[in-house]
């Protein structure tokens, strides 16, 4: 998938992937796809909330080995 | 259990403690209970669900708690929370800075515990410096400071702390009105009713704290202590009566493993609570496979969680508890205090968080 801009929160835990995704989505056009890799098992839920919450798209997630990756579509 | 000697009742106490500590500890990772997640939930996205997950934990501990009590089961006020002598502003400072702290290292006391359980390093690194962190507040350096500063600031009420005693009138009203009244919030919400898991991590949490009441202060207790003949409450660190929490009992656990040939160290309530919390999260995470190692990022967040757990330790020692000890125990008790402590925390952590965002979007 293509994303506009990425951002890595390995080895960042609660609240930190979530605080780092909102400045990047600030930064960010209405449309435009940010990509975040994290590692921390909560960032699943925080970020199905975090986009439940602010409208902003969850695109698609997934996990693979011990990292998860989320597209979220800025709204 | 009255038959038992007090050396016979140790067992029955410190098993108690870990076997509730081990269910909380379980669910708790099943159910993601967080109580810094419900405060960045809240601040961060201005979701409350975590929130109320909390507060049912306290409407549930608090209700239970006072149910024992009027029963006759339990005495709470031979716990530490609601004595007469109100510390404002340690409750003020001790929360606020634990408030800060578990922001700064990725969750409370009892999350720490419950993440080690997940195979995460960094919060053993917490875990240490936290239980240090306490240990030189109960007496050490820090604790000179506690008492002969923080301390000071106290106010000597004629009777207890609890709002029963303050307001005189009847615990069992007073319990289901708040009580009644946090219920009423947590279900207010749909997307709350509809989720499982809200309802089971803040009943479950709820039930561990009066679980711990009813084995640290009724198969626990002992009428008359042959050695002193006083009432005693067996294997806590304390000397009264104990629920949950997480500060010094990682502070006694440290102690007890550096003195373990120290015959007078035994596995006290505390001790076997903060490690069955590790034991239910890690069988939780093994069980499901979501067992991994996590290490630190950089230095940056190396420091972060040092500084977290030394907040940590400081505050909770100071405002005699966590968001577990005060906030669910301490309220269950309708200690003043204990919602006092629980109010520093959450504003604690949210500043701490506005600052994080602050300093992010300022980076670059």
């Amino acid at each position: 998938m293509n994303f506009d801009k990425d951002l890595d929160a390995r080895g960042l835990n609660c609240p930190l992937p979530v605080l780092r995704a909102k400045k990047a989505l600030n930064d960010m056009q209405s449309g435009q796809v940010l990509r975040i890799v994290a590692t921390d098992p909560g960032s699943a839920k925080d970020f199905e909330t975090f986009c439940r919450q602010t409208g902003n798209e969850l695109v698609s997630q997934s996990a693979a080995e011990r990292e998860f990756t989320f597209y979220m579509k800025r709204k | 259990m009255t038959d038992l000697t007090p050396a016979q009742l140790v067992p029955y106490v410190t098993g108690g403690a870990f076997a509730l500590a081990f269910i909380f500890g379980a669910v708790a990772n099943k159910t993601n209970f967080c109580t810094m997640g419900a405060v960045s939930d809240w601040v961060n996205m201005g979701d409350l669900n975590r929130m109320r997950m909390w507060l049912l934990a306290i409407a549930v501990a608090l209700l239970g708690s006072s149910a024992l009590a009027v029963a006759g089961v339990v005495d709470l006020s031979k716990s530490i929370y609601p004595g007469p002598n109100f510390t404002w502003l340690s409750y003020i400072v001790g929360g606020f800075l634990f408030g800060v702290g578990m922001t700064l290292g990725s969750g409370c006391g009892s999350k720490t515990l419950i993440r080690i359980g997940t195979g995460n390093l960094k919060s053993l690194v917490v875990y240490v410096f936290l239980g240090i962190a306490a240990y030189m507040t109960l007496r050490g350096l820090l604790g000179a400071f506690r008492v002969g500063v923080l301390e000071k600031a106290a106010i000597t009420l004629p009777m207890g702390q609890d709002l029963p005693a303050l307001l005189g009138v009847n615990r069992a009203i007073l319990a289901m009105l708040i009580g009644g009244g946090l219920l009423a919030f947590a279900y207010a919400s749909k997307e709350f009713r509809a989720n499982f898991d809200y309802s089971l991590g803040g009943v479950v949490t709820g039930l561990v704290v009066v679980g711990g009441w009813y084995v640290s202060g009724h198969l626990g207790r002992v009428a008359e202590d042959p050695n002193t003949l006083q009432e005693a409450f067996v294997a806590t660190n304390s000397g009264r009566m104990e629920s949950f929490s997480f500060v010094s009992p990682l502070a006694y656990t440290l102690e007890y493993l550096m003195l373990w040939t120290d015959k007078s160290k035994i596995i006290t309530y505390g001790i076997a609570s903060a490690a069955g919390v590790i034991a239910g999260s890690a069988s939780y995470a093994l069980a499901t496979r979501s067992f991994r190692w996590e290490g630190f990022r950089d230095a940056e967040d190396t420091a972060n969680h040092m500084v977290g757990g030394l907040l940590m330790g400081f505050g909770g020692i100071t405002a005699l508890g966590c968001t577990i000890g005060q906030a669910i125990s301490g309220i269950s008790t309708l200690a003043l205090g204990s919602i006092l402590t629980f109010a520093s925390i959450v504003a604690g952590s949210a500043a701490a968080m506005k600052y994080q965002y602050w300093r992010i979007s300022t980076e670059d």
